[in-house]
């Protein structure tokens, strides 16, 4: 299990955020390579996403899904389950947004299994860590 | 005159990064080259390469082997993200023998990716073999050292470019 924290700026007030992230489809493509597939109902979402290694790519295939949220706290948990296209992998996570205005946090509990997890744990969360604050980044123009 | 037909022209990047293990090292061969030496009161040294005809013979490291797919992937990001096919050109301004006459010291401007920047580089004569390798610092060049995974996968600055040719026969 990786477990990383991350803060993000949108300079947008909490109401606006709110509505953001929870729109699903608004959201996974602010992950690079990521995209929906098909909408299943307001809060679920079939999903996959493309990580470019070079040459190579991993391609994850699964669900993205609202699994808590607090609107008064505007705190909401996003649980990803996904499974290696062609392989035995696995990337699942529980990622929690805690948002305040103008921004919020992040935290990300992931589990990666196969292929990915073979760089081992070190790697395994650098390219995590650099990869949501990518996300982050296109959070601000969500 | 010198080409693919008497000599080989490579290409030698290594990774790195943190997501290094992902990645491989790579033997890239110049397939469309042509070499001049010209020995006399002043010896110059000229090479153009195309800078489409890079193929990759080898990758080392990785999770897995690079197949074909691969190696072709690398070739297209090469030609689109790269080197984008622009001229690649080398003119010596200054050779200089050892005293031996087995080694030179050659100094000239190299062209890549549309800037030109001095390099130095030592070649080995041996008989009728001529080989040596120089080495090249894409950021010498403007150029942006390819990376991936959110930049956690990167071809390091320095390349190595390795030539060897046999000169036999040679005009």
């Amino acid at each position: 299990m990786v477990e990383l924290d991350h803060a993000f700026q949108t300079g947008k007030p909490i109401g606006e955020n709110w509505e953001a992230i929870l729109d699903l489809e608004r959201l996974v493509p602010c992950v690079e390579g990521g995209s929906v597939i098909e909408k299943v109902d307001p809060e679920q979402v079939k999903a996959e996403i493309k990580v470019k290694m070079g040459a190579m790519s991993l391609k994850f295939k699964g669900t993205v899904a609202v699994v808590e949220q607090d609107s008064e706290a505007h705190r909401a948990v996003m649980r990803v389950k996904s499974k290696e296209a062609g392989g035995q992998g696995h990337a699942n996570a529980d990622v929690t947004f805690s948002l305040s205005d103008g921004g919020g946090t992040i935290h990300t509990a992931a589990q990666i299994t196969g292929k990915a997890a073979s760089m081992g744990e070190g790697v395994v969360t650098s390219v995590l860590d650099a990869l949501i604050k990518d996300f982050t980044e296109k959070l601000a123009n969500i | 005159m010198l080409g693919p037909e008497n000599g080989r022209l490579t290409v030698h990047t290594r990774k790195g990064g943190a997501a290094a293990k992902a990645g491989h090292d790579l033997l890239i061969e110049v397939t469309s080259w042509r070499g001049t030496l010209h020995v006399g009161d002043e010896t110059t040294i000229t090479l153009n390469a195309d800078a489409r005809s890079m193929r990759v013979r080898e990758g080392s490291g990785g999770m897995t082997s690079l197949g074909d797919d691969d190696k072709s992937n690398i070739e297209q990001t090469i030609d689109d993200e790269v080197l984008k096919g622009t001229p690649i050109e080398f003119r010596s301004t200054a050779c200089e023998f050892s005293p031996e006459g087995d080694r030179m010291h050659v100094s000239g401007e190299l062209e890549l990716a549309g800037r030109r920047a001095p390099i130095t580089f030592e070649l080995s004569l041996s008989g009728e073999q001529l080989s040596g390798s120089a080495t090249v610092k894409q950021t010498d060049f403007g150029m942006k050292p390819y990376s991936a995974l959110f930049g956690t996968l990167k071809v390091l600055d320095e390349v190595q470019v390795a030539v060897d040719a046999r000169l036999e026969g040679v005009q």
